[in-house]
C-alpha cells in the first residue's frame, strides 16, 4: 500500500526489490527504526556515524521514515572524520536523499543535509530554497560558504516524494538529478583540501538552528565518489526502501581478497611446486582453469570440501617449508567460503615476490642528474661539475637510484643546495633573465609582483599562489630596504626559488585521487621522457588544459621523443637497469687477470651505451632486439680483450658488425653484463641475473641442510659439470634447474667477458642448454649461445620484464600487485606499436601511471 | 654535578691522530647543549658487526671469541638464543634480511628500507617527539664497511616508516663534519649580506613549513620527508648563523686510507686490506662517534663495523693483550682470489666438527674492535656516577647466527645480542639464554625505556622477556 502511494506520487516505476549501488557508500540512513532519539548509520562502514535528534518531540518516526514537523536538528555527536577524510581523499562526492518537503515556501536555504558549522561556514549543504533545490560545496576555489552553489530550476521542487541526488566529480562537474533526471549542471573547480575537519553532519537544520527544514526523510546516503547517471537511475529505481546489493558487494570483496591476499599467498607458498613446469601432484595453481579442473582442490563456497584447505589447515602443505600463518589460513578459508572468485588470467609470482609495496606516496626529490638538467633548462647554467662535487650521490635501492623512498636528504644536501643556488644565481645573467618576464626594472610592487609570479611559474614548474608571491616579495622588499636594486632583488629571489621545495622536489597534489592536473602532468611527462623540466610548449599546453586531451598529450610525447634529452634519459635508464656504474669499481684478481686495466671497464660501459643508442634510437628496433642485435661498438683494446679481429683506433668505440661472429651479439655478450658473475664467472649469479633481470623469475631460498659453498673447477670438472651436479641433486634441482641452464650459454665467457673454448684447466667448454620461461610448462633447448640470445629476444616474457623495469624507473618506486593490471595494459599497447622504446615510453605516458594520482588511501 | 669533561682525556682515545675540536670549549662553557645538564640523557645506539658469531661458539662464554668483552662483562648482558626467523625474506640469504632485521625485528621493506623502525629511533621518538634540542644531530649513523650492494647490509637506524634515519657517514672526516662542522657562511659576511642571506633562508624555511602543515597537498610519507628536509635546514641555519666558529680550528681528521663508496666494493669481489688499515680507520671513526656522544651532540643512531656479508681479504698480525693471536692472510689460506678468497668464506665453511680457527680469529678481532668503542664510552663518568656506556641503551648485534646459507631457521636463530644497562634498566653482568624472538626482546627493551610503540604487527600478541629487566 505504501509502495503504491510512492508510485502514485512520483509517477515512475521503481522496485522495492531492486538493489542500490554499494560501492563508495560512506553513510546510509534508512530511518529503519520507528522510535528513539538516534538515527542509525546503516552503511556497515566503521565507525558508524549515527545522528542524534535534538528534540525528539518535534519528529514523528515510522519504520522507514522520519517526519520533522517542528524545527529541530538531527546531528552527529562529533565531526564525522571518516566521511570528511574519504571525500577529501577522493575529491568526489554524492549526496542522495529520498524526501518529501512539507511546503514550497521554506528557504534559507532550509538545510536538508549539511556538513557545516553555522550559517556562513560549511563543507557542503543540500537545501531547499522555496521551490528549488540548492547545493553548496566548499572547494579551494569556492567560498567558505560553498558559493557559487548549484541550483535546480525554479519550480523544480514540489511538496511530494522526491529522489534528489547531487554529484560532484574530480573534474569539478556538479550535477543535480531529480527522480533520476539531470536537472542542473555546474562546474565548481578546485579540490577539497580546504575542507574543515571540525564540522558536524546534520539533517533538517543548520548547526546554529537557524535554517530549519520541515518535511519527511525516507533515505539519506552519501558516497565518496560521483555516481554515474546510470547508477543514479539504479538507485532511483530501487526506491526509497532500496537496499544495498549485498551479493554484489560480497563478490567484489571476495575478488579483492583474492587479488590482495590469496594470489600472493599461493605465489609465496604453493607455486614453487604447483606451477606449469613442476606440476607436483599434477596440480597447477597458476590459472583458474587448472586450479579448479579436478573439482576437488578448490570447491567454491565449501572450504570443508576443498582439498587445498584440508592439507593447508593440517600443515601437510607446503611440504618442507614454513606452514601458513594463522592469518593466511583464515584468509584462505574466507576466500573459499566466500565463493573462491578468481579474477586473474594467471598468477605471476614475480608480482608478489617482494610483498605488496607500501601505499606510502613518497615525494620525488630530483636526482643529481635531474637537478643538473633542471638547472640547465630553467636557468641556462651548466652546474654539472659543481653539483656532482657538492651533492651526495644518490644511493641505489631496489635496482634504481631514483627510488623515491630512498631519496632522502642530509645536512650536506642543504649546504649543497644553498651553495649551488648562489653559484647559479651568480652565473646567470639576472638582468637578461628578468627581461624575459618584465620590461620594467622598477622595484615597485606593480612591477615586482608580476615579475615574481612569472619567474616563479617558470622556475617552479607551475603558477604561484598569493602566499608564495608574498614570501618572495618579502625578499625583494628586504633588498630594497637594505639599499639594493633590481638586479640584486632578482638574484636573491632566484636563489630562494632554487632552494624551495617546488624546485628540489616534484611537488604534486597527493590528497586527491584521480586525473593529474595540467602542470603536474606536464612535469610528469617531461621528467619521464627527458629527466628535465617542461619546456615552454608543455607549459602552454598545461595552461590551456590541452594535456587532458589524449591526442594532444600523445602529440607532445612524440615531439619530446625527438629531443636529444630523451636519448640522455634513456641512457640513464639502461645504465641503472644494468648497473653499469659497477664497472668503474671492478678490481679483478691480478693473478688471474694480469692484463686488466680500468680503461677496459670504461670501454665496456661505452660499448653498451653505444649499442643501446644504435638499437633503440638509430634503428628504432624493438627492445627485445637488445638481446641479439648483431652489432656492437668496440675500442681496439676491448676488441683485443674479447679476442676479436683487430680494429683501427678511432675516437671512442667503433661500430662493429657481428654478422660473422656468432659468439657475440646482444647485451648478454657484453663485458659490462658478463662481469656480474664476478671473477669466477659464477653460473649461479649469471643465471640468477638472467632470471631476475630479464625474465622476472622467482626462486626460493635453498632448502635446509645443503652446503652452498661454491665448488671450484678442476681438471675434468667445469662450471657446467658442477651446475649439472646441483641440478641432479634432489634438494637443489627444483630451483637450480630453472635458472642455471640460463647461464649455460655463457660458459665460454670468462669473468671479464673474454671468450674461450677451454677453461684454465684445459676442460672444453659448452654453450648448449635449455631455457624455461617463467609460467611455461616446458623448457626450450638451445644449441649455441646465439640461439639462447634469439630465444630471449623473441620472448614476450623478456619484453614484459623490460616494460616492468622501465615503468619502475618512470615512477620511481618498486611496482607490485596494485600496478600489475596497468603494466599489462602498457605492455600490450607498446607491443602493438612495435615494442620499441618510443612505443613503451608513449604507452607509459598515456597510462594511468602517468595520468592519474593515487593517494595513500587508494585501493 | 657532572664531571667536567677533560679535553686531554677526550683526546686520549684518539691515539696518534690529532683532531681539532672547534666547539668543545664553547659547548662546555656555554652550556648550550645537554652535555652540561644535570640529568643523564636517554640514549640509544645500535652497534652492528658483520657476519655474526655462529651460535655454537657463543656457548663457549668468554673462553675464546668473547674474550675481548670479558673486561666489560659486568656492564653487558649477552643474550644467546635470540632468533629473527620472522625476518626471513624469500629468496635472499640472511646477510641482507638478517641485517635489516637487526634492531628492527621485521622483514625488510625494500633494499634500502626496513620493515619498521629500529629500536634507537623508537626510543628517540618516545623521548623527543618534537625533536632534539637545537644543535644536536638527530640520528648519527656511521660505519666502517666495504660491501654495499644493498643499503640494508650496513645501515642500522631506521625511521618509524622504515626509511633510513639519516645519511651514512662512512669517512671519519664526514662524520666529523656532520657532528662538529660549521659552515663558512653568513658569519663571515658583513651585516647587510647576513640580513639578505637570512631573508632568503627565511623564505625557504617558510616554503618547507607550508608543505608540512595542515594545508599541504602532500600525503603523510611525503610530508615526513619534507619535514626531515626542514629539520636539516634548521640545523644548517644553526650551524651557519648561530654557532661561533673558533679560530685555528677545526683541524680535520686525516684522510681515510681505505676506499669508500663504489671503489670499496669492486664488483662484489671484495678488497685487500691490512689489519692496520682496517683498525686505524675504524678506531678513528669510533673515537669520533664516542666523542659525539660524550659531547652530547648525539643521543641516537647506529654504527657499523663491517657490513653484513662483508668481503675483505685481510692480512696482518693480530695481537691481543700483547700476545700474538693470529696472522691473517685470507686469500692465501683459501688459495683463491676474488670473492672466494675473502674472510666471508670462513663463515660458509663453519662446522661444529672443525676447529674453525680462521673464523674464530676474525670473530675475536671483531669483538676486540667493538670493545674498543665500548671502552671509550665507559671511560667517561656522568653525574650519577655511572659511565656513558652504563647509562645508555647500546645494543650490539649482527645478521646471522650461522654463516651457512642452508637453513633459514638456523641462519636466523641464535643471533648474537649484547646490551648495556641503560641506566639500571637491564640485568648486566651475565650471559643469558633467553630463548626468545628478537621482536619480543626488543619490545621488552622498548618498554623498559618508556616507549609505547611496539615493533611488529599491531595484532601480534607479544611476550615480555622479563628476565632481562631489572
Amino acid at each position: 500500500m505504501r509502495l503504491a502511494f510512492f508510485m502514485g506520487c512520483v509517477g515512475v516505476m521503481f522496485s522495492a526489490t531492486a538493489e542500490r549501488v554499494a560501492s563508495g557508500l560512506v553513510v546510509f540512513y534508512d530511518f529503519g527504526s520507528a522510535q528513539g532519539a538516534v538515527v542509525r548509520d546503516r552503511s556497515d562502514v566503521k565507525p558508524a556515524i549515527d545522528l542524534k535528534i535534538a528534540a525528539p518531540q518535534n519528529v514523528q518516526r515510522t519504520k522507514g521514515s522520519l517526519k520533522i514537523h517542528k524545527g529541530t536538528v538531527i546531528r552527529s555527536t562529533q565531526p564525522p572524520a571518516r566521511l570528511i577524510g574519504a571525500v577529501k581523499r577522493s575529491g568526489e562526492i554524492t549526496i542522495e536523499a529520498w524526501l518529501q518537503p512539507a511546503n514550497v515556501s521554506q528557504d534559507g536555504p532550509a538545510r536538508i543535509v549539511t556538513l557545516s558549522k553555522d550559517t556562513s561556514e560549511r563543507n557542503f549543504t543540500l537545501g531547499q530554497e522555496k521551490n528549488l533545490f540548492d547545493a553548496r560545496l566548499r572547494t579551494s576555489r569556492s567560498s567558505n560558504n560553498g558559493i557559487p552553489s548549484t541550483a535546480t530550476p525554479a519550480r523544480s521542487l514540489a511538496a511530494r516524494l522526491t529522489h534528489i541526488v547531487f554529484t560532484r566529480d574530480r573534474a569539478g562537474r556538479t550535477t543535480i538529478f531529480l527522480d533520476g533526471k539531470r536537472r542542473a549542471n555546474q562546474t565548481i573547480a578546485g579540490n577539497f583540501a580546504n575542507w574543515n575537519n571540525d564540522y558536524t553532519l546534520a539533517l533538517g537544520n543548520e548547526l546554529s538552528n537557524e535554517r530549519p527544514w520541515l518535511g519527511t526523510f525516507h533515505l539519506v546516503a552519501i558516497y565518496d565518489r560521483s555516481l554515474s547517471a546510470a547508477e543514479v537511475t539504479q538507485n532511483f529505481k530501487a526506491g526509497p526502501q532500496g537496499k544495498v546489493d549485498r551479493a554484489a558487494l560480497a563478490k567484489a570483496e571476495n575478488i579483492e581478497l583474492f587479488e590482495t591476499k590469496i594470489a600472493p599467498l599461493l605465489a609465496k607458498h604453493c607455486l614453487e611446486c604447483h606451477d606449469p613446469a613442476t606440476r607436483k601432484g599434477k596440480l597447477d595453481l597458476t590459472q583458474k582453469v587448472t586450479a579448479f579442473a579436478d573439482g576437488e582442490t578448490i570447491v567454491p563456497g565449501k572450504s570443508s570440501a576443498s582439498l587445498i584447505w584440508e592439507v593447508v589447515s593440517e600443515n601437510e602443505m607446503p611440504k618442507k617449508r614454513t606452514s601458513l600463518s594463522t592469518a593466511e589460513k583464515a584468509a584462505l578459508k574466507q576466500w573459499i567460503d566466500g565463493g573462491a572468485q578468481w579474477s586473474l588470467a594467471r598468477i605471476d609470482p614475480a608480482v608478489y615476490v617482494h610483498g605488496e609495496p607500501s601505499h606510502a606516496n613518497w615525494i620525488r626529490r630530483l636526482t643529481v642528474a635531474e637537478y643538473i638538467a633542471t638547472v640547465r633548462a630553467s636557468t641556462g647554467v651548466n652546474i654539472a661539475a659543481e653539483a656532482r662535487q657538492l651533492l651526495p650521490p644518490d644511493v641505489r635501492a631496489d635496482g634504481f637510484s631514483n627510488t623515491a623512498y630512498n631519496l632522502n636528504v642530509g645536512l650536506k644536501h642543504i649546504n649543497a643546495y644553498t651553495q649551488l643556488a648562489g653559484i647559479i644565481a651568480k652565473q646567470m645573467d639576472a638582468q637578461k633573465f628578468a627581461a624575459r618576464f618584465s620590461r620594467s626594472r622598477n622595484v615597485t610592487d606593480k612591477v615586482m609582483r608580476p615579475l615574481v609570479e612569472a619567474m616563479g611559474k617558470w622556475l617552479l614548474r607551475g603558477p604561484l599562489n598569493d602566499r608564495e608571491i608574498v614570501v618572495y616579495r618579502g625578499i625583494t622588499t628586504t633588498v630594497v630596504a637594505n639599499g639594493g636594486g633590481f638586479d640584486e632583488a632578482v638574484r636573491l629571489v632566484i636563489e630562494a626559488m632554487l632552494q624551495s621545495p617546488r624546485f628540489i622536489y616534484r611537488i604534486e597534489n597527493q590528497q586527491t585521487e584521480g586525473p593529474v592536473g595540467g602542470y603536474e602532468l606536464a612535469s610528469r611527462l617531461s621528467y619521464l621522457v627527458w629527466g628535465a623540466p617542461p619546456d615552454a610548449a608543455l607549459y602552454a599546453a598545461a595552461e590551456k588544459g590541452e594535456l587532458a586531451n589524449a591526442a594532444k598529450l600523445e602529440e607532445h610525447v612524440q615531439r619530446m621523443l625527438k629531443d636529444s634529452r630523451a636519448v640522455d634519459r634513456s641512457v640513464q635508464f639502461v645504465s641503472e637497469w644494468l648497473n653499469l656504474n659497477h664497472l668503474a669499481n671492478l678490481r679483478p684478481d691480478k693473478t688471474r687477470f694480469p692484463n686488466w686495466t680500468p680503461a677496459l671497464a670504461v670501454d665496456m660501459r661505452a660499448e653498451t651505451i653505444a649499442f643501446f643508442k644504435e638499437v633503440v634510437w638509430k634503428q628504432n628496433r624493438p627492445l627485445g632486439d637488445l638481446l641479439n642485435a648483431q652489432v656492437t661498438f668496440l675500442t681496439p683494446a676491448l676488441a683485443r680483450h674479447y679476442q676479436m679481429p683487430k680494429i683501427k683506433s678511432g675516437n671512442g668505440p667503433t661500430r662493429y658488425d657481428l654478422a660473422g661472429i656468432p659468439a657475440r651479439g646482444g647485451l648478454l655478450t657484453h663485458g659490462s653484463v658478463l662481469t656480474v658473475g664476478g671473477d669466477g664467472a659464477s653460473m649461479v649469479t649469471r643465471g640468477l641475473f638472467v632470471m631476475h633481470d630479464l625474465l622476472r623469475g622467482v626462486v626460493n631460498d635453498p632448502p635446509p641442510c645443503v652446503d652452498t659453498t661454491p665448488v671450484p673447477t678442476k681438471l675434468g670438472l667445469t662450471q657446467r659439470a658442477i651446475a649439472a651436479q646441483r641440478i641432479a641433486n634432489k634438494q637443489c634441482g627444483g630451483c637450480h634447474s630453472k635458472f642455471e641452464p640460463l647461464a649455460f650459454g655463457l660458459e665460454k665467457y670468462d669473468g671479464l667477458g673474454a671468450f674461450f673454448e677451454k677453461d684454465p684447466h684445459g676442460n672444453p667448454l659448452r654453450e648448449d642448454g635449455q631455457i624455461l620461461f617463467p609460467g611455461a610448462a616446458q623448457s626450450i633447448a638451445y644449441k649455441t649461445s646465439a640461439e639462447l640470445m634469439n630465444q630471449l629476444a623473441a620472448s614476450n616474457r623478456v619484453r614484459l620484464s623490460i616494460t616492468w623495469k622501465l615503468a619502475q624507473f618512470a615512477v620511481g618506486r618498486p611496482l607490485g600487485a596494485r600496478d600489475a593490471r596497468t603494466i599489462d595494459k602498457i605492455h600490450l599497447a607498446a607491443q602493438k606499436q612495435g615494442g620499441t622504446y618510443h612505443a613503451l615510453i608513449t604507452a607509459i605516458a598515456m597510462s594511468d601511471l602517468t595520468r592519474t594520482t593515487q593517494t595513500e588511501h587508494s585501493k | 654535578m657532572k664531571t667536567k669533561i677533560n679535553r686531554r682525556q677526550m683526546l686520549k682515545g684518539l691515539g696518534t691522530v690529532g683532531i681539532g675540536l672547534p666547539l668543545i670549549e664553547e659547548m662546555i662553557a656555554g652550556n648550550a647543549l645537554g652535555a652540561a645538564k644535570m640529568a643523564v640523557p636517554v640514549r640509544a645506539f645500535n652497534v652492528f658487526f658483520g657476519l655474526g658469531i655462529p651460535a655454537p661458539l657463543q656457548a663457549e662464554g668468554f673462553a675464546d671469541v668473547f674474550e675481548p668483552l670479558q673486561s666489560l662483562s659486568k656492564k653487558l648482558l649477552i643474550m644467546r638464543n635470540v632468533d629473527h626467523v620472522r625476518c626471513d625474506v624469500r629468496g635472499i640469504n640472511a646477510h641482507f634480511d638478517g641485517a635489516t632485521g637487526s634492531f628492527t625485528a621485521q622483514p625488510a621493506g625494500g633494499e634500502a628500507k626496513a620493515g619498521g623502525p629500529s629500536i634507537d629511533q623508537v626510543v628517540r621518538h618516545a623521548h623527543h617527539p618534537k625533536g632534539l634540542p637545537a644543535g644536536m644531530v638527530p640520528a648519527l649513523v656511521g660505519g666502517t664497511f666495504f660491501r654495499r650492494s644493498r643499503v640494508g647490509r650496513y645501515h642500522h637506524s631506521y625511521n618509524l616508516d622504515g626509511t633510513v634515519a639519516a645519511r651514512m657517514q662512512e669517512k671519519p672526516r664526514d662524520l666529523f663534519d656532520r657532528v662538529f662542522g660549521t659552515f663558512a657562511n653568513a658569519n663571515d659576511a658583513d651585516a647587510r649580506a647576513q640580513r639578505l642571506k637570512r631573508s632568503v633562508l627565511d623564505s625557504v624555511v617558510d616554503q618547507y613549513r607550508f608543505y608540512t602543515g595542515p594545508n599541504s597537498p602532500l600525503g603523510a610519507a611525503s610530508k615526513s620527508r619534507v619535514k626531515d628536509h626542514l629539520d636539516r635546514i634548521r640545523e644548517f641555519e644553526q650551524r651557519a648563523f648561530a654557532m661561533k666558529h673558533q679560530k685555528g680550528s677545526p683541524a680535520l681528521p686525516p684522510r681515510s686510507r681505505v676506499p669508500h663508496g663504489g671503489p670499496a666494493d669492486p664488483g662484489g669481489e671484495g678488497i685487500d686490506i691490512t689489519l692496520e688499515e682496517l683498525t686505524t680507520e675504524w678506531r678513528l671513526l669510533a673515537d669520533l662517534y664516542a666523542l659525539a656522544i660524550e659531547m652530547d651532540r648525539a643521543r641516537f643512531g647506529a654504527i657499523t663495523f663491517l657490513a653484513a656479508g662483508e668481503r675483505i681479504r685481510l692480512t696482518g698480525d693480530y695481537k691481543f693483550n700483547g700476545r700474538s693471536r693470529y696472522t691473517f692472510d685470507d686469500s692465501k689460506m683459501h688459495r683463491r682470489g676474488g670473492s672466494a678468497g675473502c674472510s666471508h668464506e670462513w663463515w660458509h665453511k663453519f662446522s661444529e666438527k672443525k676447529k674453525n680457527e680462521q673464523l674464530r680469529a676474525h670473530a675475536h678481532l671483531k669483538m676486540n674492535e667493538l670493545a674498543y668503542l665500548l671502552k671509550r664510552l665507559d671511560s667517561t663518568k656522568e653525574s650519577n656516577g655511572r659511565s656513558i656506556l652504563e647509562n645508555s641503551m647500546i645494543t650490539i648485534s649482527t645478521e646471522s647466527g650461522d654463516g651457512r646459507h642452508n637453513d633459514v631457521k638456523r641462519e636466523l636463530s641464535g643471533i648474537f645480542h649484547a646490551i648495556t644497562g641503560a641506566n639500571g634498566r637491564f640485568k648486566t653482568g651475565q650471559i643469558m639464554d633467553v630463548k626468545a624472538e628478537g621482536i619480543d626482546v626488543y619490545n621488552t627493551m622498548l618498554g623498559a625505556m618508556g616507549a609505547k610503540t611496539r615493533l611488529g604487527p599491531a595484532k601480534r600478541r607479544g611476550k615480555s622477556i622479563d628476565g632481562i629487566r631489572v
